[in-house]
C-alpha cells in the first residue's frame, strides 16, 4: 500500500503532521453525520418491539440483544441459510458479470467490427427501459424456456448474468478500457500479437480497476435485490436474505421490527467484508505494475 | 445516443502516436472483426435471448391494454390510447414529471459531488482508508430495505433526530417526510446520502491516472489546484463522464427510495411519486401494465435524448488515452 | 422516434417502419406465447385425481407473517396425514410484493392451484377468468358453508360466481387507549356513538390530555364505506361508483370541522397513521387516542404499546358494518386438481381439528359452530376482546355490500389523496371531493 501514492509525494511533504490531522478531522465529522442513521439502525436491533415503536432515541432503555437470536431462529430454517443462499447467488453473480462483460467491453473498446456503433447504442438502450415493464414478460420467456420451477430455482436469476445483459458493467468498463493507453495496443500488435493475445495480455492484466468495481457492484447488488429473487424463488428454503428480511413484517398483521432489524444489521456485514476486501486491490492502482505509457 | 460518438468511431488521430491509417491496417481488419464478435458473443446472446424479447414484448404491450392477469394471447390492441391517456388524461402523469425532473436536477449533481470529494479525500493511501472508504460507503449497502425505510423516516419525522439536532440552535424543525413541502427534499438527501457507488467509480478512475503525470506538472511548477484541473479532470474524464450518465439514468429512475420511503405510494399528496414508481402502481397495484408500458417507452425516448446530448457535448471534454473520441 | 436528423438513437434499430414493426411483433408474442399456452393446455384437464391412488401435489401461496405460517403448515400437514396422497408445495411471503408475484406468476400461466386473496383484489381476479367458479362444488356439498354466516358467504361471490371462500371474518374497529381515557377519568367511546358525538368526544380527549383524542380517518376508504352505508349510500353500485361528489363534500367537511376543534393531530401525524402498517398507527405511537382498524388487528396492536387498549364499532349506526371476508381462499381455474384443492379448502373451513389449529389468525372461523369453540379457547387477552366485540356486532351487522369493483385499488389511493389534500389546507372540502369523483370515474372507467 505504500508504494501507491499516485498524486506528487512532494505536497505530504511541506507540513505533513498539520494537513494529515486537518484532513482526518474533516472525514470523522463528515463519517459521524453519514453514519448517525446507521448507528441508530444499530441502537434499535436491540430495542424491545414496544420501544423501537415509541422511542425514537439512540439508545435503548432497555437493552435487547434477544432479537438477535430471535431473529437468526425465527424461521424453521436459521437465517444462516438465507446468508448462505445469498453468497452463493451474489458470488456466481460476480463471476458471471466479470467475465462477459469484460469480453463485450473488450469488443467495443478496442475492436473494429461492422455495426460496432449500433450495438453500442442498442447496448446503452437497454439501460434505459424501467424494470419493472421487463419483469412480467421476462417471467413469461423464462417459463417458456422451461426455466422457471426447474431443480434449481436460482437458474433464471444467475443466466443473464452470464450473458453480459448488465449493460451498466459493460459501460463501465469500456470507459475503463478507453482509458488504458492505445500505444501499448499498438506495441503488442508490432510484436505479432493477435487480438486474442492482446486481451490477454494488454487489456485483462491492466482491467483490474474495472473488475474490481464490476465485482464489488455487482456483488451488492445482487446481495440487495429483492424484486427478481422474489419473483422467482417460491420455497422458504431457497429464499434470499432480501427476501427472508421482508418474511418478519408483514405490515398488516404480525410484525417483529426488532429482530428484523437485528437481521438487517447482520446482513450488513457480509456485504462490507467484501467491500474491504475487495477495495484494497483499488488502492494498488494499475501504476504500481511498472506500466509506462 | 449519437452514433458518431461511439468509441472509435472516427479515426480521430489525436494520440500522440496515431495507429496505422484505416486501410493500411486491411490485413488485420478481416480477424478483428470476426474476434469482435467472439468477444461480443456472449452479449449478443444475452440481447437476443434474454434481453431483447422482453423489451420488445412491453413494447409491443404499450399498444394494448394488458393488465398482467389476461392471457397475452387475449390482450386487445388499443393503438395508441395508452399514449394519449398519459399525454391528455392523466394529470398525475405530469405531476410525476415534474416530480422526478426536479428530483434529478438536484439529487444528481450533488450526489456527484458529494462522491467526487469524498473520493479525492480517499484516493491516497494512508493507515485505515480502506476503513474509511467501507465507513463512506456503509449506506449504499442498505439498498432499499425495509429497515431503511424505518430508519429515514425517523431521522426525519417532526420528533425526529435531525430536529433534536436543529433544536440545538433554537430552530423549530418540519415534519420533513410527513410535509408535502419537503418530503422530496428529503428523498433527495437519501439518494445523495449513498453517494457510494459514484465514489468508488471515481476512486478506482483516480487511480488510473499515470503518476507521471503529476511528477511532471509539478516540475513545471504546478501548484495543486492546477494539477487538479490540468492532470485529474481530464485523465478523469471518461470516468466522470459515466458517473454523469449513469447518475442521470438512476436519477430519473430513482424508485427505490421513493419506494421505500412512501410506503409504495408516492405521498404525501404525490410529493414523492417519481415516475417509475408511478408506473409501477400503474402496472402492478391498478393493474394497467399496457399503459404502465407506455410510460416505460415514453421515458426510454426521454432518456435517450437527453443521453444523446451528453454523448454529443462529451466529445468536447472527455479525454481518452485511447487517442479517440 | 424523432430525433435530431444527424444523430441516431440507441434504440433507433428498434424504430423501423410502423407496419412491420407490427408484424415482427405479432410473430414474437406469438412465439413467446405458445409455450406457456401449451402448459396451460395442459393443466386443464380436471383428473380429479384427489379420491384416487395417484400421488396429488398441490401449490399453495398465502401472505403473512412467521405465525401464520406454522399454524398453516400445521393444518396442512394434517390433511397430508389424513389425505396420504396430497403434499403441497407452500410458498408464503410478507405482504409486501405478495400481489406483485401473484399477477406475475399469473402472468406466466402458473399461479398456484389455492391462493389467499382479499377483497382488493379478488373481483380483478375473478373478472379475468383466473379464479375458478365454486358455486357448483358449493351446490353438490363437496364444499360446504352451511355454516357460514350468510353475508359472509355473500361477500365472496362476484357477478354472481363463488369466487372465495372466507377464510375469517373480521370487521372495522376502532381501538383506543384505554390507560390514557382512564388516567384522565374521561369516558370511553362506545358502539353506536353518532359521529358529531365522536368527534364531541375525541375533542374533550384532545383538551384534557393534549393527545388528539381520534385519527382523522378521511383518507381511509373502510371509515368512508361505512360512513356511506350509513348513509343509505354504499362504496360501489354495479359497475359504478354508489356515492357522488355532495356526499364526499360532506364527509370531507366532517373531518375539517374535527381538525379545526383540535379532535384530531396535525396533517403530518395523520398521514403517518394513513399507513396501513400496524406499527404507525397512531393509538399504539401515543400520537392520538384512537385509529381506526380492523377488529383482528387488536392483538397485534397490544404488542406494540404498553398501554391497555380498547375496541368498539366505528361511529354511527352498527348496522353501516358487515361480515367482511379478512381474506379469501381462491383456486386457480386451470389447476390440474380442482376436485382435490376444493376438498382442501373445506377441510380448512370445516375440519374442527384443522380450524382449532389455524385459530383467529385469518380472522374469526367461518364456520360458526366452531368458531364458538374456537372462541372459548382463546387465551389473549387482546383477542378476547376483539372476539367479544365481533360477537356482538355479529347481531347487528348490516347485508354485505358487494365486493369492490375493478379499479377499487386507484380508488382507495384517489381518496387517501384527496383528503390529505384537503388535510394539508390546500383544498377545501369541495374541491377535495370534485377531485377526488374524477380520479375515480376515470379508474372505475
Amino acid at each position: 500500500m505504500v508504494a501507491v501514492t499516485s498524486t506528487a509525494p512532494r505536497q505530504g511533504a511541506r507540513k505533513p503532521g498539520g494537513r494529515q490531522a486537518l484532513r482526518l478531522v474533516v472525514l470523522i465529522v463528515i463519517v459521524a453525520v453519514v453514519l448517525y442513521p446507521l448507528l441508530w439502525m444499530l441502537g434499535t436491533s436491540v430495542k424491545s418491539q414496544e420501544e423501537i415503536v415509541n422511542n425514537i432515541g439512540l439508545l435503548p432503555e432497555r437493552f435487547t440483544p434477544g432479537n438477535y437470536t430471535q431473529g437468526w431462529n425465527n424461521f424453521d430454517l436459521s437465517f444462516g441459510r438465507f446468508f448462505l443462499n445469498s453468497a452463493m447467488v451474489s458470488l456466481l453473480t460476480v463471476v458471471g458479470n466479470a467475465v462477459s462483460c469484460l469480453l463485450a467491453a473488450y469488443a467495443f473498446a478496442r475492436l473494429r467490427f461492422r455495426l460496432r456503433g449500433i450495438w453500442f447504442a442498442v447496448m446503452i438502450g437497454t439501460l434505459l427501459l424501467p424494470g419493472h415493464v421487463l419483469i412480467v414478460p421476462q417471467y413469461i420467456l423464462f417459463r417458456s424456456l422451461g426455466l422457471v420451477g426447474g431443480e434449481w430455482p436460482y437458474l433464471p436469476l444467475l443466466i443473464p448474468q452470464y450473458l453480459a445483459t448488465e449493460a451498466f458493467f459493460v459501460f463501465l468498463m469500456v470507459q475503463f478500457m478507453r482509458g488504458i493507453p492505445r500505444e501499448l495496443d499498438e506495441a503488442a500488435k508490432i510484436d505479432g500479437a493477435s487480438p486474442y493475445g492482446i486481451f490477454r495480455h494488454v487489456i485483462l492484466p491492466l482491467s483490474r480497476p474495472a473488475l474490481v468495481t464490476t465485482a464489488i457492484f455487482s456483488f451488492i447488488w445482487t446481495w440487495n435485490d429483492f424484486f427478481r429473487q422474489l419473483v422467482f424463488l417460491s420455497s422458504l428454503e431457497d429464499y434470499t436474505v432480501p427476501v427472508a428480511l421482508t418474511l418478519f413484517i408483514d405490515s398488516t398483521s404480525q410484525s417483529a421490527v426488532g429482530p428484523m432489524f437485528a437481521m438487517s444489521v447482520l446482513s450488513l456485514l457480509p456485504v462490507f467484508l467484501f467491500f474491504l476486501a475487495f477495495q484494497r486491490m483499488l488502492v494498488e492502482g494499475i501504476n504500481t505494475s511498472g506500466l509506462k505509457g | 445516443m449519437a452514433l458518431t460518438t461511439a468509441p472509435g468511431r472516427t479515426g480521430s488521430t489525436r494520440s500522440a502516436r496515431p495507429h496505422a491509417p484505416r486501410r493500411g491496417a486491411g490485413r488485420n481488419r478481416h480477424g478483428e472483426g470476426l474476434a469482435g464478435y467472439v468477444f461480443l458473443s456472449p452479449w449478443l446472446i444475452g440481447l437476443m435471448g434474454v434481453t431483447a424479447i422482453p423489451m420488445l414484448l412491453s413494447l409491443y404491450l404499450s399498444f394494448t391494454n394488458y393488465d398482467i392477469l389476461t392471457p397475452l394471447s387475449e390482450v386487445e390492441w388499443v393503438g395508441l390510447a395508452n399514449y394519449e391517456r398519459m399525454f391528455t388524461a392523466d394529470p398525475s402523469y405530469w405531476h410525476a414529471v415534474q416530480v422526478t425532473l426536479t428530483f434529478a436536477l438536484v439529487a444528481v449533481p450533488l450526489k456527484l459531488a458529494a462522491a467526487l470529494g469524498v473520493a479525492l479525500l480517499l484516493n491516497r493511501a494512508w493507515r485505515g482508508v480502506g476503513l474509511f472508504r467501507g465507513l463512506f460507503y456503509l449506506p449504499s449497502l442498505l439498498g432499499g430495505s425495509v429497515a431503511l425505510a424505518i430508519v429515514w423516516v425517523n431521522m426525519f419525522n417532526r420528533d425526529g433526530a435531525f430536529n433534536s439536532f436543529l433544536a440545538i440552535f433554537g430552530i423549530e424543525g418540519l415534519p420533513w417526510v410527513n410535509d408535502p413541502e419537503w418530503a422530496l427534499e428529503t428523498l433527495m438527501l437519501l439518494a445523495i446520502w449513498q453517494f457510494g457507488a459514484p465514489m468508488v467509480i471515481f476512486l478506482a478512475g483516480l487511480k488510473q491516472v499515470p503518476g507521471e503525470l503529476y511528477e511532471a506538472a509539478s516540475v513545471d511548477g504546478a501548484n495543486r489546484f492546477r494539477q487538479f484541473w490540468h492532470v485529474t479532470l481530464p485523465m478523469l474524464s471518461p470516468v466522470i463522464f459515466f458517473n454523469l450518465v449513469l447518475e442521470t439514468i438512476n436519477g430519473f429512475q430513482g424508485f427505490t427510495a421513493a419506494f421505500v420511503l412512501s410506503n409504495g405510494t408516492g405521498g404525501p399528496v404525490d410529493s414523492t411519486l417519481m415516475y417509475t414508481l408511478q408506473l409501477y402502481i400503474a402496472g402492478f397495484t391498478d393493474l394497467e401494465m399496457g399503459y404502465a408500458s407506455a410510460m416505460a417507452w415514453v421515458f426510454l425516448i426521454a432518456i435517450a435524448l437527453i443521453t444523446t446530448i451528453f454523448f454529443s457535448t462529451g466529445r468536447f471534454w472527455v479525454h481518452y488515452s485511447d487517442g479517440e473520441r | 422516434m424523432h430525433t435530431s436528423p444527424t444523430t441516431g438513437s440507441p434504440v433507433e434499430p428498434l424504430f423501423r417502419s410502423r407496419a412491420p414493426r407490427r408484424r415482427i411483433l405479432r410473430g414474437l408474442v406469438a412465439a413467446v406465447v405458445a409455450a406457456p399456452l401449451m402448459f396451460g393446455a395442459a393443466a386443464c384437464g380436471d383428473d380429479g385425481a384427489a379420491t384416487g391412488d395417484d400421488k396429488v401435489k398441490l401449490s399453495i401461496f398465502w401472505w403473512g407473517g412467521e405465525a401464520r405460517a406454522k399454524l398453516t403448515e400445521d393444518a396442512l400437514a394434517l390433511y397430508t396425514k389424513k389425505n396420504p396422497n396430497v403434499t403441497f408445495e407452500k410458498t408464503w411471503q410478507a405482504n409486501q410484493g405478495y400481489f406483485d408475484k401473484l399477477a406475475t406468476l399469473t402472468a406466466g400461466g402458473n399461479p398456484p392451484d389455492i391462493f389467499q386473496i382479499d377483497d382488493n383484489y379478488l373481483a380483478e381476479y375473478a373478472g379475468r377468468s383466473t379464479v375458478l367458479d365454486l358455486t357448483s362444488y358449493k351446490d353438490s356439498g363437496k364444499l360446504d358453508v352451511s355454516k357460514f354466516p350468510k353475508s359472509l358467504l355473500e361477500y365472496g361471490v362476484v357477478d354472481g360466481k363463488l369466487a372465495g371462500v372466507a377464510a375469517g371474518e373480521n370487521t372495522q374497529g376502532l381501538v383506543y387507549n384505554k390507560s390514557l381515557l382512564t388516567k384522565n377519568g374521561l369516558p370511553e367511546p362506545t358502539t353506536g356513538m353518532s359521529w358529531a358525538e365522536h368527534i364531541a368526544w375525541a375533542e374533550q380527549v384532545a383538551k384534557k390530555t393534549k393527545v388528539p383524542g381520534t385519527q382523522d380517518p378521511s383518507a381511509d376508504y373502510k371509515a368512508l364505506w361505512v360512513w356511506l352505508r350509513q348513509q343509505g349510500k354504499d362504496l360501489y353500485k354495479g359497475n359504478d361508483l354508489g356515492f357522488d361528489e355532495a356526499d364526499v363534500t360532506r364527509w370531507f367537511e366532517l373531518w375539517k370541522g374535527a381538525r379545526d376543534r383540535g379532535a384530531t393531530p396535525t396533517p403530518d401525524v395523520i398521514h403517518e397513521g394513513n399507513s396501513s402498517d400496524i406499527t404507525k398507527q397512531l393509538v399504539v405511537t401515543g400520537k392520538s387516542a384512537t385509529s381506526w382498524v380492523w377488529v383482528n388487528q387488536m392483538p397485534d396492536l397490544k404488542k406494540n404499546t404498553k398501554d391497555e387498549l380498547g375496541v368498539v364499532a366505528y361511529p354511527g349506526d352498527p348496522s353501516g358494518q358487515w361480515a367482511r371476508a379478512s381474506m379469501y381462499w381462491s383456486v386457480f381455474k386451470g389447476s390440474k386438481h380442482r376436485d382435490a384443492v376444493v376438498d382442501v379448502i373445506n377441510f380448512l373451513a370445516n375440519d374442527p381439528e384443522a380450524v382449532a389449529l389455524l385459530g383467529t389468525d385469518r380472522g374469526l372461523p367461518s364456520n360458526m359452530d366452531l368458531r364458538a369453540k374456537v372462541s372459548e379457547t382463546a387465551t389473549d387477552p387482546a383477542m378476547k376482546q376483539s372476539i367479544a366485540v365481533e360477537t356482538e356486532l355479529a347481531a347487528k351487522f348490516g347485508p354485505s355490500p358487494q365486493v369492490p369493483i375493478k379499479g377499487h385499488s386507484k380508488v382507495k389511493s384517489e381518496l387517501v389523496k384527496a383528503a390529505e389534500n384537503a388535510q394539508y389546507g390546500r383544498v377545501t372540502p369541495a374541491e377535495a371531493a370534485k377531485q377526488f369523483l374524477a380520479a375515480c370515474k376515470s379508474a372505475i372507467a
